[in-house]
């Protein structure tokens, strides 16, 4: 394309955004909040997911006591459990091991546990690793056979929880996003629709005097993408300030979590945010110009 | 210039029989006259010069160009060679005269040192220099002619098809018009005029061609109006 060509077509696109501006607003609108929920539910179901792997690498299993189980049958639960096959390591850990754990996992809020006075409730438990994670599952149901154990508890739960949430998370956000690219889709080609119509004598000449389709098509396409664009930046941006938020507010709160460091991951997050509203203005401009510009 | 072989142009949707088996040979530099009742197929053929509609059946030549066979892609360049002017001028109010006419420059992506010598050089041809600022609602209707003549004139094309382009217009800026268009003939561009206007053809004397029914019922070379006005 040449450079002069290319000034004609921003020159073209800046008079019809102004032309229209109503509609150009409204349309940069709808690809900003469209583009947003997407990168929300992103955010969500990409973090959810790292959650969930972090978890699952954690091959050890909990096993809690049964209330009434004595000193003798703790210790033989114990002797059993180190001579089973695959067992790395195991761990006694006292009440008050338990404790300072806690309170260290607090971090800021441990004067929370303040409240509980001299009391420690948390339980005696033993920390079993085994040495693939193929063998948690096994392993654990073997342990919560014997004598004395209450439950054997491993990551698997939490995990399988964690993923039947991100799956609904992801169901729930396809839908959704499918509504609002319809949306979006509806109003830019309507924007577009306008423009072509305000240009409709201009385009009659151009075919007259000999313009080739793609020049007449060019300044429509470049328009619905700029709109795109531009609802993708906005949306990018306010991305970021939710994450950095989000993330303040987790790390406060819930220190172990854990979540996409902020940086390089928000640049990702942003970059296909502003990519996906460029396809769906291209889209969205494709659509008009195949309904009501015949050339 | 023009080549047409037993061309036939029925519309599929009406069953309308606009143009049928018309031969015609239009040379370079000709002057002609198309003449004849509306809806005897007129604008027909001029629509099938531009490849607006494509003949049912023939051969149709433009510039060498095989009308009928040639790809869509190819339209534009088709187009390039003809000059096209209108009864209403369609220009754009939006835009000055010189836009207007270097408009039909800028969308063929033409160099903007040519364009501006060119447009220049048009506006000459046509008297409208000095109102090269002006836009279209602050000229008369001859005016506006001319800027048409001269967006239709500037990219050089080998034939220029005007559709009743006095229609509009009262006899003596009708002359005006017919002026231009005579200077634009003798520097050897092929002129195709569809008209209503008796005096013209009758005082011109050029080629006429006269379309009834879809046939091409008279052809002579210094030809009159032939019809009441």
């Amino acid at each position: 394309m040449r450079l002069r060509t290319s000034e004609y077509f921003i020159r073209e696109v800046l008079i019809s955004l102004r032309r229209n501006h109503w509609m150009s607003f409204a349309s940069i609108g709808t690809v900003a909040v469209s583009l947003f929920v997407l990168g929300v539910f992103l955010i969500l179901v990409l973090n959810m997911n790292r959650l969930a792997s972090t978890l699952e690498s954690q091959v050890q299993i909990s096993v809690y006591f049964q209330e009434d189980a004595k000193e003798s049958l703790r210790k033989k639960v114990l002797s059993d459990i180190q001579e089973m096959q695959g067992i790395e390591s195991v761990r006694y850990v006292t009440k008050d091991e338990a404790m300072a754990r806690l309170r260290e996992r607090l971090g800021d809020q441990k004067y929370l546990l303040d409240a509980l006075g001299e009391k420690n409730p948390l339980p005696e438990s033993v920390e079993v690793t085994v040495r693939l994670p193929e063998m948690v599952q096994t392993a654990a149901e073997a342990i919560e056979q014997m004598d004395g154990v209450e439950e054997a508890k491993y990551g698997q739960d939490v995990v399988e929880h964690l993923f039947d949430i991100t799956r609904l998370m992801r169901i729930f956000g396809l839908v959704l996003m499918v509504l609002l690219a319809g949306a979006t889709l509806f109003i830019i080609s309507n924007t577009i629709r306008l423009t072509v119509f305000a240009r409709r004598k201009e385009i009659a000449i151009m075919k007259y005097v000999g313009a080739t389709d793609w020049f007449i098509r060019w300044p429509f396409l470049l328009e619905g993408m700029v709109l795109g664009f531009i609802g993708g930046i906005l949306a990018a941006l306010a991305l970021r300030s939710f994450y950095a938020a989000m993330a303040a507010k987790i790390y406060s709160t819930l220190a172990f979590f854990p979540l996409m460091s902020q940086y390089p991951f928000m640049n990702y997050v942003s970059a296909v945010i502003v990519v996906s509203g460029m396809i769906i203005g291209t889209i969205g401009s494709t659509i008009s110009l195949k309904r009501f510009l015949q050339v | 210039m023009i080549h047409m072989r037993d061309v036939s142009k029925i519309y599929d949707d009406t069953g309308t029989v606009a143009l049928d088996h018309v031969s015609i040979d239009i040379v370079k530099g000709e002057f002609v006259f198309i003449v004849g009742a509306s809806g005897a197929g007129k604008s027909t053929f001029i629509r099938m010069l531009l490849r607006e509609v494509l003949p049912s059946s023939g051969v149709l030549e433009v510039n060498g160009r095989d009308v009928a066979k040639m790809k869509e892609s190819d339209v534009p360049y088709l187009r390039r060679g003809l000059g096209m002017i209108f009864q209403d001028y369609r220009l754009l109010p939006d835009k000055t005269v010189y836009e207007n006419v270097a408009f039909a420059m800028e969308v063929i992506e033409a160099p903007r040192r040519l364009i501006q010598r060119s447009v220049n050089a048009v506006l000459d041809v046509v008297g409208l220099r000095e109102k090269y600022k002006a836009f279209p609602s602050q000229l008369s209707g001859g005016e506006q002619q001319r800027v048409a003549i001269a967006r239709a004139i500037v990219n050089d094309p080998a034939i220029v098809i005007a559709d009743e382009p006095t229609g509009n217009l009262d006899p003596e800026t009708s002359w005006d018009i017919m002026d231009i268009f005579q200077r634009i003939n003798a520097a050897g561009t092929t002129i195709v005029m569809a008209t209503h206007d008796k005096t013209i053809v009758d005082t011109m004397r050029r080629r006429v061609i006269a379309i009834e029914d879809g046939h091409i019922v008279r052809d002579e070379a210094r030809g009159v109006y032939g019809y009441e006005a």
